[in-house]
């Protein structure tokens, strides 16, 4: 500890913003992880809580999928002496249409028995204050607000409010106002109850509940409850805890927890980079006081502890700054993330404030030092191993020793190998992603050693644009090469990121387009929000035949979608007339004859899957799969795969007829509309218009409206890694400021001479910004090249793990183009202020260094 | 003779008298009639004192084990038919249904509801069915004077078959004319709700409450029914008359 404030305290305030950038690269590295990883848990936990407090009291939850199911089930549940009180729900969110107050949860309930699972805990404790509980049920507008909502609009008892329904807008009257406690607190607030049979008439339910709250009877286990609701209601329902629906959350949402993970994980190791290069610089130039203090009798445990110290100081500095940065970080980033989940895995909620838990402060402190450490270790090592005799020998201590060089290409290469066989032979995923990690850690190793080659391989070349300055630049980076290499490997591995996503978003764009191409070629989509993804609200089955009386309309073909489980775990289920269909869409089989499965399917002798589904969940062609509908288990041969991008963790098709006779449900998502030949679609989209909006909400989307709907979405999706990403490149970016500024310092004698010599300011300034575009260069490079494995093993993460996709390699060179400049730039800008101070550094100073 | 019959009739007169059950089968024999109707007029007073008021048209065929009625508002406007059709069974709990005439739907009131409020009266709907002396038990706790008459204290407890939010009640029964004046209905030892009887009359040889008054212990509010136009034995009510179909009809 002595030590530490002999040695390391002055140097800290000798090199103020080296130390500085050493903490950016921890902070950085901290806020990205802590940053991504609050918003994510705060969307979940939002999920979660907003299923909680709507909850209540109830111990079990009945469902049946997102379809529902029909309402004869409650009468089963209620009369089984094991349940205290069944209510049936019903859950939907409406787009408020206030200014500022975005959706409102709503729920139907059963205010008769309801009251028995759920505290309204109204305004006054009074249950007068629902201005009349008959009135409330007797008339169809009826509508209790939580309190924060009816304070945020000024709206009181009596007062009406207009919403969105699928009869289209319609005028509400709030009967009651619940507390802002339990389940008024939910959704961030916004939440608003009506009566059940009110509710499935505004949401085209028809007489289907979504799920049973279910209290369990005195006397009676929660397991023995729901035993033996599960075996009075038959296999098609599911009957939880509400905590299985956070469950839910999990497995639906995996893709984004892993994205989230893999992005984190790389910022840690860019900042590990960013550790070990000033860890590396410092030792350097130290290394005359370590000889001192090792010829003085410090042993190599005191030098090495001395050191580890000094990372565990900074990690433990850089992971409190960095938790504070990343809760900013989740800040910005929660609300895009919330949109994203409702949007892609259509799961409601609405989050405050990002979450912070102190279990979360103190992992992310944690895995901060730790980072830090692992930075810090192979420096302090060699700072340990200081020969103190060599310590006073100037000029070869930016050099790696031929030895040094040797087993790191030799380790790297056999690292190479193992990520090879990994590949090669590795099916589970433990050997799939340590192959992952090898092949990256090789790359990582054989970065100084590619590094020098390519530095030596442009000197030609900025010898040429500038003779002394590009000599000189490329000089100072062969000659030193462990300067460099750590800054060169940060770069290369935040380009690799880059270019690793970005290749990822280019398949998908590609995949997606190509599939829209053929399946999405309807002329017009008729549905009954602004959003695809939005399935609470459904066109009862009579609006088809009204639609295909429009003049101009050809065919029309209903579709309905919903989240329903198979095999235990939520699926997309499409509802379709295949054969219909089929006559329009072409049908990319995987294996299999697409007319074959699709004639068998529509006969109603099994479905097909999209090839997705098949991967995430180990379903081959001739499986039987298990469905759940509320008449009972439905099972099914698997007939084949085929290729279909509708939902994010794939999809499963079924006849229309299979799902009407075993789901009851008539309701529908979206009408598919063929515009006959010779009228124009936009015609044709206003009449349909013009005869339905006053009847009901109806949105039709032309078809080029919902290809830039889901390319958007897409968009969106990757706009958040690419948040991650800048942050990737700026931690990077800091680390070329750093490398330079050691770079002068080191070279301050040299400057010194060439500026009495004769050189120019200019000249001077011109070889330090040559000596960060050429770093750039380097690392652009190195990273264009790591990112083509990357993007490979990206791949693979999402065909295995993450989306069940396979996806065209597809190398995106437009990306890679476009990092040049932004690269080339950012190097420059980082080599200016260093420029200055080598410029404008005392010639005397400079001289009489060392 | 005289002497000796109208030694037996007070013989038998205290012999019943010691015989809870035989009280309470006696006020369901003295009020039995085929059917019944009357328009109903609901007040409820809540703790500030605010009153509301609603009417209903109630019509009951069949008697004490074996009715079925029909409760429909007819006022005011908001809620005029709204409707409640009862079926009551000798060896189990009623069933229960509302009709909802905006939404046009009916919905079933579950046995595990039957406990919470009637709309916002202090009534439950339990409350409403028909308490037939076959589904409980009885036992003789003395006599009291309620409101200058004279009056058996009994208490009931359902059997095992009959669903009730109660776990017994206290039943007052007046021993001149067999009709209840009191009954408080209790969860363990906490009273839950008191309907008092009041404002006797004897329409069509029947002694009849025209009032009744309900305090629910829980809240600060209280509900009275006072029945208009009552009448007994009415002609025209139809089996058909007490079915869903003719809920819907209105």
């Amino acid at each position: 500890m002595r030590l530490l404030f002999l040695l390391t305290v002055p140097y800290v305030r000798k090199h103020k913003l080296r130390s500085l950038l050493t903490l950016s690269g921890i902070v950085i590295g901290v806020a990205v992880f802590v940053g991504m990883h609050s918003a994510n848990q705060t969307v979940a936990g939002a999920f979660q809580q907003t299923v909680d407090r709507i909850a209540g009291k109830a111990q079990l939850q009945v469902t049946a999928g997102e379809g529902g199911f029909p309402e004869e089930a409650l009468e089963k549940v209620q009369s089984l002496r094991e349940v205290r009180a069944a209510a049936p729900v019903i859950e939907a969110v409406l787009n408020t249409g206030l200014p500022g107050q975005g959706n409102l949860l709503v729920l139907g309930v059963d205010m008769t028995g309801d009251r028995s699972l759920r505290d309204y805990d109204l305004e006054g404790k009074d249950d007068e204050v629902v201005d009349d509980p008959l009135v409330f049920l007797a008339q169809p507008d009826s509508l209790i607000v939580s309190k924060q909502f009816a304070d945020r609009n000024g709206l009181e008892r009596g007062r009406r409010i207009r919403l969105d329904t699928m009869e289209g807008p319609k005028d509400f009257t709030i009967r009651g106002i619940m507390k802002t406690e339990g389940m008024a607190s939910a959704y961030g607030g916004n939440v608003a109850v009506m009566d059940i049979y009110a509710a499935q008439l505004v949401f085209g339910r028809g007489r289907m509940f979504d799920r049973i709250d279910i209290g369990v009877a005195e006397g009676v286990t929660v397991d023995e409850c729901r035993e033996k609701v599960a075996a009075v209601l038959g296999g098609g329902y599911e009957v939880d805890a509400p905590a299985t629906r956070g469950r839910h959350f999990d497995s639906v949402a995996r893709g984004l927890s892993t994205s989230i993970n893999l992005t984190s994980l790389f910022a840690l190791l860019i900042g590990v980079f960013i550790i070990y290069n000033s860890f590396s610089i410092a030792i350097t130039q130290r290394r005359a006081e370590i000889g001192i203090l090792r010829a003085m009798g410090a042993s190599q445990r005191q030098v090495l502890g001395l050191f580890l110290a000094e990372s565990g100081v900074a990690g433990v500095a850089g992971s409190c700054l960095g938790v504070i940065a990343g809760a900013g970080f989740a800040r910005a980033v929660t609300p895009r993330l919330s949109y994203l989940v409702t949007e892609v895995y259509g799961m409601q909620q609405l989050v405050e404030k990002p979450l912070m838990t102190p279990a979360m402060v103190a992992a992310s402190i944690a895995i901060g030092v730790l980072a830090s450490l692992a930075g810090g270790l192979l420096p302090a090592r060699n700072a340990a191993r200081v020969d103190p005799v060599k310590a006073l020998q100037k000029g070869r201590n930016q050099v790696f020793g031929e030895g040094e060089n040797r087993i790191r290409r030799l380790v790297a290469l056999v690292m190479l190998a193992a990520a090879g066989a990994a590949l090669a032979f590795g099916e589970s995923n433990t050997v799939f992603y340590t192959g992952y990690m090898t092949g990256i850690l090789s790359l990582v190793l054989l970065s100084p050693a590619m590094a020098l080659w390519l530095a030596r391989a442009l000197r030609p070349l900025l010898k040429r644009l500038l003779p002394v300055e590009g000599a000189l630049a490329a000089d100072s980076l062969i000659q030193a090469p462990r300067r460099t290499s750590a800054t060169v490997s940060a770069l290369m591995l935040s380009l690799a990121l880059a270019i690793g996503f970005g290749g990822i978003a280019a398949s998908i764009y590609t995949s997606v387009t190509r599939w829209m191409d053929q399946v999405l070629n309807p002329d017009l989509f008729v549905t009954p929000t602004e959003s695809i993804t939005a399935r609470q609200y459904r066109f009862p089955a009579s609006l088809g035949p009204r639609l295909a009386a429009v003049p101009g309309v050809a065919e029309v073909q209903a579709v309905r979608n919903s989240r329903v489980p198979v095999n235990g775990t939520p699926a997309m289920l499409i509802a379709v007339d295949l054969a219909r269909v089929a006559r329009r869409v072409r049908v990319i089989a995987i294996d299999g004859d697409a007319a074959g499965i699709v004639r068998q399917a529509s006969e109603g002798k099994g479905v097909y899957i999209s090839d997705s589904l098949s991967r995430i969940r180990g379903i081959a062609r001739g499986d039987i799969v298990t469905i759940s509908t509320p008449r009972g288990p439905l099972r099914m041969p698997v007939l084949g795969r085929v290729v279909d991008y509708s939902d994010q963790q794939g999809s499963m098709f079924i006849d229309h007829r299979v799902y009407l006779k075993h789901w009851g449900d008539d309701t529908v998502n979206i009408y598919r509309v063929y515009v006959a030949k010779g009228h124009d679609p936009g015609a044709v989209r206003r009449e349909i218009l013009t005869r339905f909006q006053d009847q009901r909400k109806l949105i039709v989307l032309t078809n080029a409206a919902l290809r830039r709907f889901i390319l958007d979405l897409t968009g969106q999706w990757f706009g958040m890694t690419y948040l991650q990403l800048a942050v990737a490149v700026l931690v990077a970016i800091l680390g070329i400021v750093n490398t330079l500024t050691v770079s002068i310092t080191d070279r301050r004698r040299e400057l010194g001479v060439l500026q009495a010599v004769g050189a120019l300011r200019a000249q001077i300034r011109r070889t330090i910004w040559m000596e960060a575009v050429a770093i750039g260069l380097i690392g652009l490079i190195l990273g264009a090249v790591m990112g083509s494995v990357t993007l490979f093993y990206n791949l693979a993460m999402v065909r295995r793990d993450v989306a069940g996709l396979v996806l065209d390699y597809q190398y995106p060179f437009a990306m890679a183009a476009w990092l040049l400049p932004v690269i080339v730039l950012a190097a420059f800008l980082a080599s200016i202020w260093p420029a200055e101070a080598a410029v404008r550094a005392s010639l005397v100073e400079s001289l009489e260094y060392e | 003779m005289n002497k000796q019959l109208a030694a037996v009739v007070l013989f038998a007169a205290a012999a019943l008298a010691q015989d809870p059950r035989q009280i309470v089968e006696e006020v369901q024999k003295r009020t039995r009639s085929q059917s019944q109707r009357y328009e109903g007029t609901l007040r409820v007073i809540d703790g500030r004192n605010r009153i509301s008021e609603k009417r209903w048209r109630y019509e009951r065929l069949g008697s004490f084990g074996d009715s079925k009625a029909v409760l429909r508002f007819t006022a005011p406007a908001e809620v005029k038919g709204v409707a409640l059709l009862i079926h009551n069974h000798k060896e189990r709990s009623s069933d229960q249904w509302m009709w909802t005439p905006a939404l046009q739907r009916d919905r079933r009131i579950a046995l595990q509801d039957r406990s919470t409020r009637f709309f916002g009266t202090d009534f439950s709907f339990e409350d409403l069915e028909e308490r037939d002396a076959s589904q409980y038990s009885f036992k003789l706790l003395g006599e009291e004077t309620v409101n200058g008459a004279a009056c058996w204290k009994i208490e009931s407890r359902p059997v095992s078959t009959k669903t009730s939010q109660y776990t017994h009640s206290t039943l007052w029964i007046r021993k001149d004319i067999y009709v209840y004046v009191r009954i408080e209905g209790f969860k363990g030892s906490s009273l839950v709700r008191r309907i008092e009887y009041s404002g006797h009359e004897k329409v069509k040889n029947i002694w009849t409450a025209r009032l009744l008054t309900v305090f629910d212990a829980g809240r600060n509010s209280r509900t009275e029914l006072k029945l208009d136009r009552l009448e007994y034995d009415v002609t025209d009510l139809k089996q058909e008359d007490f079915t869903l179909q003719a809920l819907r009809r209105g």
